[in-house]
């Protein structure tokens, strides 16, 4: 097992090279989006309009941080990883619009596989409810589009330096963590109670 | 009538401590299963996941981003100060929201407005509980992840789908945890609340889950066997920490019920991360103190 420190934008041949298991630290700009901010970035794109971030080659973060007011800007306080499996209708669009990590918990299902191929994306888990730990490697945060759909669902811009750790769950051949295991898991449930 | 001597401040204080660590019963589980793991990247996480609050105590921040949807269950005879705590903890939670210790996460249902402040209609949810009888007034505020709640499962068996030896219900369980995979946080707590009717067999599970010492045994010797039955297989199933293999998957079964009517047997479902934050406290007439949830000191 690996360990990459990767330095953002990535691009396709950085993230075939992510095997499962390997270990992930990323440093550049990371975009926080949940619910909403994939529903505002699908309205835009249906109506034509330019988004307000570049995402091609970058890490979507499905994560709703807490964050501070202060005097010199926003000040983080902790950010963890949200269950992922609510963004899977989004697949489509985010392979389409050349995000290459998608960072979460709990990983995706069949259709966000199929795109990870197609597109060349991988899949990081964070540990779940780590949120002081992951804080750390926050520098700033630099921005938030859409507060009006409160914190959680605003889109953070951060600027991150080893972020981590993260775990390559899915990658772009195909493989899912997650499905191996619940394969495995049903196989189980069967031979205890028939 | 007693005086409980309730004040702000100490409302607050309970509510702050909460944000900012798991209960203990909770934290030893969680250190004995560090030590049982043979599988070394679930190893790694456990330590992380305890490391993590270690760190959130010491720098007096929220353990976890994601609070969930404030739940009180308030167990009471017949001397109360009810009046208090229906004010002082959603105040409570609002200034600990300001503060930076709860992440404003509640919304209108539809429209998804979100005011900002952890307040709202039902928020937070308050389960009182008249005990006749009862000398103290008991306080149990959980504060449990919502990813947790996308795995939850209610349903209506019948003496048919039940099976012979609750086999229907047993694998309805271990098919819900392997379904919910990952997405509960895991290693997880489960709920199981039997009987009623669809929304007791709920109410059931949450609160079985969110008032038990997650240590402790059923009183009835067929759900403290049924517990640990499924505890067992549970985590023999291999999904582990984050739902990405181990033998570390879950921490407790707890199992609340009621009787039903003869046609049907509702059961539900209720995950809880291991992100356990929660504070019990028994107010005594007299303004004694007695905490749930903490070692003796």
């Amino acid at each position: 097992m690996t360990e990459h420190n990767l330095t953002l934008p990535v691009n396709d041949a950085q993230v075939e090279n992510l095997s499962m298991g390997d270990t992930v630290y990323l440093t550049g700009t990371v975009y926080t989006a949940r619910d909403m901010a994939h529903l505002e970035i699908k309205r835009l794109r249906e109506k034509g309009e330019p988004l307000p971030v570049e995402l091609s080659g970058r890490a979507i973060f499905h994560a709703g941080p807490v964050v501070r007011k202060t005097d010199k800007g926003w000040e983080l306080v902790v950010i963890g990883p949200t269950t992922s499996i609510r963004m899977e209708p989004h697949a489509g669009m985010t392979g389409e619009l050349g995000v290459k990590l998608i960072i979460g918990k709990g990983g995706l299902a069949k259709d966000s596989r199929e795109m990870f191929q197609k597109h060349k994306q991988a899949y990081l888990q964070a540990a779940p409810g780590c949120a002081v730990q992951l804080a750390a490697g926050v520098k700033k945060v630099t921005t938030a589009y859409w507060p009006e759909n409160g914190m959680p669902e605003a889109m953070w811009v951060l600027e991150v330096e080893r972020f981590g750790p993260f775990i390559v769950t899915m990658d772009t051949w195909g493989n899912s963590r997650y499905d191996e295991v619940k394969d495995k898991a049903y196989q189980r449930i069967k031979q205890i109670y028939g | 009538m007693g005086d409980f001597k309730i004040t702000y401040e100490e409302i607050f204080s309970l509510v702050h401590n909460m944000c900012t660590g798991i209960s203990s019963d909770v934290l030893e589980i969680m250190n004995k299963a560090l030590v049982k793991e043979s599988n070394q990247g679930a190893k790694a996480l456990l330590q992380s996941m305890i490391d993590n609050v270690g760190q959130a105590g010491k720098l007096d921040k929220p353990v976890c981003q994601s609070p969930g949807l404030p739940t009180v269950y308030i167990r009471f005879g017949d001397q109360a100060d009810l009046g208090g705590l229906s004010k002082w903890l959603p105040q409570a939670v609002v200034e600990c929201t300001k503060k930076g210790y709860i992440r404003p996460s509640i919304v209108h249902p539809l429209t998804r407005y979100n005011p900002g402040d952890s307040s709202g209609v039902g928020i937070p949810n308050f389960e009182y509980q008249y005990r006749p009888g009862q000398e103290y007034m008991e306080v149990i505020m959980s504060a449990k992840g919502c990813g947790a709640e996308l795995a939850n499962l209610s349903t209506i068996l019948t003496p048919a789908t039940l099976g012979t030896n609750y086999v229907g219900l047993k694998k309805l369980v271990l098919e819900t945890v392997t379904k919910g995979g990952g997405f509960p946080c895991p290693p997880s707590a489960i709920g199981i609340g039997i009987g009623g009717q669809m929304d007791i067999s709920a109410k059931l599970s949450r609160e079985a889950i969110s008032t038990r010492d997650w240590r402790d045994q059923h009183p009835d010797p067929l759900f403290a066997s049924l517990e640990k039955e499924l505890l067992e297989n549970i985590n023999s199933l291999g999904l582990g920490p984050a739902g990405i293999g181990g033998d570390t998957t879950c921490l407790a079964v707890k199992i609340g019920y009621a009787a039903t009517h003869t046609a049907i047997c509702p059961v539900t479902i209720n995950f809880h991360c291991w992100v356990a934050r929660r504070f019990g406290v028994r107010f005594y007439p007299d303004g004694r103190r007695e905490y749930l949830f903490q070692e003796a000191k």
